[in-house]
């Protein structure tokens, strides 16, 4: 369960959003106003004018060296181990800094930013024909911070800790432990015996120490982005701490960690042994990163609009409150050093189609709500774009605009008379009838995060589907417990918000909807439909002509927008605003914050 | 009187050992899961009920009480294989949010309670009493009128309110202190003290305004004594009078409160130190709330307990030294 940052912890309810990446949009430049997205056929609003932050965005007047600071409330990093490294700032944030990977995005503003790079492999990586056999080549002179040579059995250890579940704890993506063909036994390196260590290194091979072959049990045409995901990258053993290692991981990138007092300050410093002829990706300008935690919340806006002595080189790791955008986006005053963008997020209300088995209810239940109510609600069209799916605009090659159901109002508003004949049309059929006495009489109990914007969130919830008949039993959870809680006893309704992995819908639609995705809780195959979707979803994971599997996602979110599975919400969006010293920070893309290492300061 | 400090530090130690099993017992009954917490969002229910088995919170609430306090004692080993850890005596526990050792957590955080505590405590007792004592002797003209209204200004103002717009003020619109971030005295003695002035004085306006009030209604009381009447009547210098009679009775019952007032400090001072961002005790206990720490939770707690139980053996004894009927208790 990842750190949300605040725009979308007030929009999904402090809902702690899952998954990392984002993927390529359909256009946008750096330094102009650019839309994101078009109208579709049927009004439904997608657009709106993304801010890039202006001469912060370009590299206008950097000099070498300086202080970056970090403004952040929490009171630590999340993690730093690269196997637990899940969230999306953490890992644009530690992915430019400290850790490498075989791969990595390129760091470039816009959509270019989404292109694959070869990072510590000298290329993107060779498939076999079938996609179930990928390998890849170490470049010379990388190098950990100590000095010694990163070499195919450091990348082959670190993989194997996320097999580790009592170390790791899950923390990270378990990609490796879903595709990769390694025995089921396999209990991580700690604890591991030599005959479960040698069946392991048959499914993660070193050929020789700067060749390493993986061996995965399915087709996976793009496996080349699942391992720039940090968790793919390397460890030394001798350096392994076990569960301590999240607080002093070692360097492979520009920086290193220098010191790290948990509650105040992680300092970051270059990296002497990293050398910019063996990294094509990174380009450190910086001399140290401060990143400093436990600042209070309602004080870290006010310094970054202050803009006074440090702070004129800092930039914020949470996005600005909602209190906070009246002041920073009215005007031109801020225009160089504010962005307002897609952070890759789409919210989404999770139906339960064990308990809620009619269509037609489903069906009222989004035409009944109102959506831009609750949008207001919670901070206006700052928060997000309502969405038509599941799958983020950003994500342009998987994403096409599905078409919503007969009578929801494309302004977000409710349509009562809509829903109310779906409920009269749910009351007549036999097959409704367990559903609709649960809805009408007892009640569907919604579970969604606990915080102050859904309080006045759900009361608009209840009173939109009281309209129709629907009752709501409010049931508030503690975010941190919300993802568990779903898994352990999911409620009629769950809130709940997700990004890509990577650039492929493969990490939106499976682990959302199927069963042993990993963050699939709506009871989804007591639907009698289940297995056809199952069969479609198989199909398209292993389809390797890109263009083809594109389609397919298309058609397949169509479906579920159909079917009702879920309840789309928002492609939610976030501002950030950052000191007026520093250059070279935009949106990169795939994680929809800064590339944090490639920073610069202007005199 | 050995006899008397003796029997106040065993019923001390006692009273220590319920407090630990209260808060070992209530904090094990909370509805979070402590075995879930150790585990990520992809958590599956098997891997949290290895964790269950591997940190002992599936054998029964008493015996998970005999490990910890055998921890305290012996040091205590947490984890599998590789990548156990080891926590020495006095192991509070292993805190899998933190990846550290309770104990190494809460002897980080004490030197900054600690200094924010005492120096808030000389400051609000210079600042209490004085002003006290001045509206006292002024009783009734502006001096009284401005310490009074001092102390309920500073009664009705919350500690959050003080803290935020101490900060905002002093580092945000009128920059004239660097935002507080906390550095050890030895390291940087000057910026130790910087860093702390705006939550010393934070703390000393919020507290000190009780200490006016009681310090005024004391001196007050003992100056309408007769004794003080036959002093003055004698001839003596009212200046010696007030300083060498009347505050010494006025101020026994104040510095019996301070020394609870104090020790509650120790326990950690929760608004001021998340505002002023300073590492303390108190934000590492509501840190831990917030993310169900439950072994850094007991803890905070045990440490609270443990300042408030020694100020009261403390001052049972300092009254046994003033008060020989005390003893006989």
């Amino acid at each position: 369960m990842n750190k949300s940052r605040a725009a979308l912890g007030v929009l999904v309810g402090g809902a702690l959003a899952l998954a990392a990446c984002g993927g390529a949009s359909k256009s946008s430049d750096v330094g102009t106003t650019t839309t994101v997205g078009s109208a579709s056929d049927s009004g439904h609003v997608l657009s709106f004018a993304e801010e890039t932050g202006g001469v912060s965005a370009t590299n206008e007047g950097v000099v070498e060296g300086g202080t970056l600071n970090i403004l952040d409330y929490n009171s630590g990093a999340s993690n730093l181990d690269p196997q637990r490294i899940y969230s999306a700032a953490d890992l644009s944030l530690l992915g430019s800094t400290v850790l490498r990977t075989l791969t990595s995005y390129k760091i470039a503003p816009g959509k270019d930013g989404t292109s694959l790079v070869a990072d510590l492999a000298t290329d993107t990586g060779t498939a076999s024909a079938d996609a179930k056999t990928w390998t890849f080549t170490l470049r010379d002179g990388i190098t950990f911070e100590d000095g010694s040579p990163i070499t195919c059995a450091d990348i082959q250890y670190g993989v194997s800790r996320t097999w580790a579940h009592d170390v790791t704890a899950d923390d990270g993506p378990l990609y490796a432990t879903q595709y990769l063909d390694v025995p089921e036994d396999y209990p991580g390196p700690f604890t591991a015996t030599a005959e479960q260590e040698a069946a392991f290194s048959k499914g993660v091979e070193c050929r020789d120490p700067k060749t390493i072959v993986f061996h995965l049990k399915l087709s996976v045409s793009d496996f080349n982005f699942t391992v720039s995901l940090l968790a793919f990258g390397p460890v030394p053993k001798a350096a392994d701490t076990g569960d301590k290692y999240t607080l002093r991981p070692m360097s492979s990138g520009p920086f290193k960690i220098e010191t790290y007092d948990e509650g105040k300050t992680l300092v970051m410093v270059r990296n002497d042994k990293w050398s910019q002829a063996s990294d094509p990706v990174r380009t450190p300008h910086l001399d140290r990163i401060v990143w400093h935690f436990g600042l209070a919340e309602a004080i870290i806006d006010e310094r970054m609009i202050a803009d006074q002595g440090d702070d004129q080189a800092a930039i914020t790791y949470a996005g600005l409150a909602s209190q906070s955008l009246q002041t920073v986006f009215s005007g031109d005053q801020y225009a160089d050093r504010r962005t307002d963008g897609y952070n890759g997020f789409v919210s989404y209300t999770i139906m339960n189609l064990k308990t809620v088995n009619c269509l037609a209810i489903r069906k009222a239940i989004w035409l009944a709500i109102d959506r831009e109510a609750i949008r207001t609600a919670v901070g206006g069209p700052f928060t997000g774009t309502f969405a038509s799916g599941f799958i983020n605009p950003r994500l342009a090659v998987d994403f096409a605009e599905a078409t919503l159901p007969e009578g929801l109002n494309a302004d977000g508003t409710a349509n009562t008379e809509a829903a109310k004949a779906l409920m009269a049309q749910a009351k007549d059929d036999p097959k409704c009838a367990s559903a609709y006495k649960l809805a009408t009489e007892t009640g569907l109990r919604f579970d969604h995060g606990a915080s102050e914007a859904w309080t006045k969130v759900i009361s608009i919830w209840m009173d939109s589907l009281k309209a129709v008949g629907i009752k709501i039993i409010d049931n508030p959870i503690e975010p941190k417990d919300l993802y568990a809680a779903f898994a352990s006893n999911p409620g009629d309704m769950m809130r709940g918000g997700w990004a890509t992995d990577w650039n492929n819908a493969s990490t939106v639609i499976p682990p959302l909807f199927i069963k042993d995705g990993g963050s699939a809780y709506g009871n989804f195959w007591d639907d009698p439909d289940y297995p056809g979707f199952v069969e479609r979803v198989n199909a398209a994971l292993v389809e390797v002509d890109r263009a083809k599997q594109a389609s397919m996602w298309k058609a397949l979110n169509q479906w579920l927008v159909d079917q009702v599975w879920s309840i789309p919400g928002t492609y939610t969006r976030a501002q950030y605003l950052v000191g007026s010293k520093v250059r070279n920070a935009y949106n990169w893309y795939p994680f929809g914050w800064y590339a944090v290492g490639n920073i610069g300061l202007a005199a | 009187m050995l006899y008397f400090i003796l029997r106040r530090t065993v019923f001390a130690v006692v009273l220590l050992l319920a407090v630990s099993l209260c808060t070992y017992v209530l904090f094990s009954a909370l509805p979070s899961d402590p075995a879930a917490l150790t585990c990520g969002k992809n958590c599956t229910t098997e891997v949290i009920e290895r964790n269950r088995v591997r940190l002992g919170y599936d054998k029964p609430i008493l015996e998970q009480y005999g490990l910890f306090m055998e921890g305290i004692v012996k040091g205590r080993t947490y984890g599998p294989g590789e990548a156990a850890v080891h926590c020495p005596a006095p192991a509070l526990g292993y805190s899998f949010k933190r990846h550290q050792c309770v104990t190494a957590l809460i002897s980080r955080s004490l030197p900054v309670t600690i200094s924010v505590s005492v120096g808030a405590f000389v400051l609000w007792m210079l600042l209490g009493v004085g002003l006290g004592v001045l509206a006292a002797l002024k009783r009734g003209r502006w001096q009284d009128r401005v310490a009074t209204g001092f102390s309920v200004i500073g009664i009705s103002l919350p500690t959050f309110f003080v803290a935020l717009l101490a900060v905002l003020i002093f580092t945000v619109w009128w920059p004239v202190l660097d935002f507080p971030s906390y550095t050890g005295i030895l390291t940087n003695p000057w910026k130790w003290a910087k860093a702390l002035v705006l939550p010393w004085s934070t703390l000393a306006v919020v507290s000190a305004s009780t200490y006016v009030r009681m310090t005024r209604n004391g001196v007050i009381e003992v100056m309408s004594e007769e004794f003080v009447r036959l002093g003055l009547a004698k001839g003596v210098r009212r200046s010696v009078l007030i300083v060498k009679y009347v505050l010494r009775a006025a101020l026994v019952p104040i510095v019996t409160i301070a020394g609870l007032d104090f020790a509650a400090l120790l326990g950690g001072a929760v608004i001021t130190e998340s505002v002023f961002n300073l590492p303390g005790v108190g934000k590492l206990a509501i840190e831990a709330v917030v993310d169900s720490d439950l072994p850094v939770l007991v803890a905070t707690t045990l440490v609270a307990a443990a300042f408030i139980v020694l100020a009261n053996a403390v001052v049972d004894v300092c009254y046994g030294f003033l008060d020989p009927r005390v003893r006989e208790g």
